[in-house]
């Protein structure tokens, strides 16, 4: 896993554009070329726009759903917990290309049944992705990944002795007061540990939005992945623009893995 | 009185109202599934003149037929069947070899090898595709099995490492060196004392390196060009590009393709999410 990421920032360097790699004359220095090239183009921008959508719905919407599913298991106010659990996990384990294209089928053409229910209310409305072509996207992933927050509060919730929530209760603290004083502050390592996965996962996605857009309309659902792929693979190939987005994408995981690791001292890591 | 049957009642209330929202998740978290199965049983006309939240008019097993042979699923769920296994055990036994050795024969250079396998569970694979591409071609290995078998096992690995070194630390030093002074070889130590006190962690390791091989999409997408070696998930995507609307076929090749991981779950349940907690926390 380290090689590819030095032969990457290597590659990122030099002007390598197809053809052999290992002593190839044409091969020369380039400098830093390839990332001002990046940073000069729009689609970049774009693309990481996107990938800070997907972060904003997982922070603001699957962890807090996540929390909230999971407080209610943890603390026994319905029966089945392991029931529900299992449930509600269930998309995570199915493939991501099987979801992308059900749900392509569930929105994303003139024949999908959100078509069908848009036509009851406007007899011949015609499919079309322009107005926030992001959106049924950041649905599937909400939809999708909300149950591994569940499982992961589930787990942290059930390790909290509950002797503090019993004293707490006779002292006379009310079900708020317990959440907000006793529980939140005992899962503050775990809620900044899941906003980093939010965004080390927002830099995964890919088969998702292969699958179902492609990164159309003209791009505006490109993520860094896609547009990585696409400089890579789609049409006339710039590898050296490709390695260049690595890096950058490599950069942004390293900085994550620091403050991770930043996180579970001040916490006290949590084995 | 009074005072203790309304709050009687508020409790029931909220009880109630607690209920319904866990069950409106649950159908959320369920319904586009069993949507999918409903709908592969009608026929793309059903499909596309009928309502498509309804029934089909009359149960249609043929698309699951036609969609097996023209998908070629039997090539496409053993070549899933060769990447999952092959991967699986390999991570097994180099994650377990370097377990052994990162937690009972420490040396100057463990700390920096056992670090650079860490940082292989944090760095997203997305990040390096064009690179690792790259690379399998450079080597010659493109389009092949190993080309895509050597990266499978390189991905899996820091964590199969990491939760095996974890796990072997906790066996007590006292066991390995009293094997020692009886005169027994660290292949011996190995083989007699850790791997059968290490079962557990293996099936742990198995299950979470069996549910990213299966569904993993990106790398065969990208290293496979011929259909004989492709996946399941890279099969599923180019079938239902080529069959985009004949819907009967393609959700039946969704079901298809969704049917062994639910079917896995179903069994490993419990171990799944342990292992997703436990990765989370760590990772």
């Amino acid at each position: 896993m380290a090689f590819p990421t030095v032969f990457s920032v290597v590659l990122s360097l030099t002007n390598y554009n197809g053809g052999k790699i290992f002593g190839n004359p044409e091969i020369g220095f380039a400098g830093l070329i390839s990332y001002i090239k990046t940073f000069k183009d729009e689609y970049f921008y774009l693309a990481l726009k996107n990938n800070m959508y997907i972060v904003a719905v997982s922070v603001f919407g699957q962890i807090p759903l996540g929390f909230v599913l999971a407080y209610i298991l943890s603390r026994g106010l319905v029966r089945g917990c392991d029931f529900f659990q299992s449930m509600i996990y269930l998309p995570n384990v199915i493939s991501t290309v099987v979801i992308g294209i059900l749900f392509q089928s569930f929105f994303l053409n003139s024949n999908s049944v959100y078509m069908e229910i848009v036509r009851i209310f406007k007899p011949g409305a015609e499919f079309t992705l322009n107005e926030n072509p992001m959106l049924p996207i950041l649905f599937v992933i909400l939809w999708m990944y909300t149950g591994m927050y569940v499982i992961i509060f589930l787990a942290n919730l059930q390790k909290i002795d509950t002797g503090i929530i019993e004293a707490t209760k006779i002292d006379g603290a009310n079900e708020l007061q317990t959440l907000v004083y006793i529980i939140i502050p005992a899962l503050s390592g775990v809620l900044v540990t899941s906003a980093i996965l939010a965004i080390s996962g927002s830099l995964k996605a890919f088969d998702l939005i292969y699958v179902m857009t492609q990164g159309g309309p003209a791009r505006r659902t490109n993520v860094l992945s896609i547009y990585m792929y696409d400089k890579a693979f789609r049409g006339a190939p710039n590898y050296p623009l490709a390695n260049a987005i690595s890096t950058i994408m490599v950069i942004i995981s390293f900085i994550l893995i620091v403050i991770t690791k930043a996180v579970e001292k001040r916490f006290g890591g949590k084995e | 009185m009074a005072d203790v049957r309304g709050l009687d009642r508020s409790a029931l209330v909220s009880k109630v109202l607690i209920y319904i929202v866990m069950a409106i998740f649950t159908i959320l978290a369920i319904y586009p599934i069993l949507w999918l199965v409903i709908q592969s049983f009608k026929t793309t006309q059903d499909y596309l003149l009928n309502s498509k939240l309804g029934l089909p008019q009359q149960w249609f097993f043929q698309n699951y037929l036609q969609s097996w042979k023209r998908g070629n699923f039997s090539m496409l769920i053993s070549n899933s069947l060769i990447y999952t296994s092959v991967t699986v055990v390999s991570i097994i036994v180099f994650g377990f070899m370097a377990g052994f050795a990162f937690a009972k024969i420490p040396n100057k250079a463990t700390p920096f090898l056992s670090g650079s396998f860490i940082i292989g569970i944090l760095l997203t694979l997305q990040s390096i595709m064009v690179p690792l591409f790259l690379m399998v071609n450079a080597v010659g290995l493109y389009n092949t099995r190993i080309g895509i078998l050597i990266p499978y096992i390189g991905i899996g690995l820091p964590m199969g490492v990491y939760l095996s070194t974890e796990y072997i630390r906790s066996i007590p030093d006292a066991l390995v060196e009293s094997a020692r002074i009886d005169g027994a070889k660290y292949l011996k130590i190995f083989s007699a004392i850790i791997v059968p006190m290490a079962a557990p962690v293996a099936v742990t390791v198995a299950i979470m390196t069996v549910t990213g091989t299966w569904n993993e999409f990106m790398l065969v997408n990208i290293l496979a060009s011929s259909d004989k070696i492709k996946s399941i998930p890279v099969g599923i995507a180019r079938f239902s590009g080529a069959l985009a609307s004949d819907y009967g076929k393609q959700f039946a090749a969704l079901v298809i393709g969704l049917i062994p991981m639910l079917v896995f779950y179903i069994i490993f349940r419990k171990q799944i999410t342990k292992g997703v907690a436990a990765g989370a926390v760590k990772g």
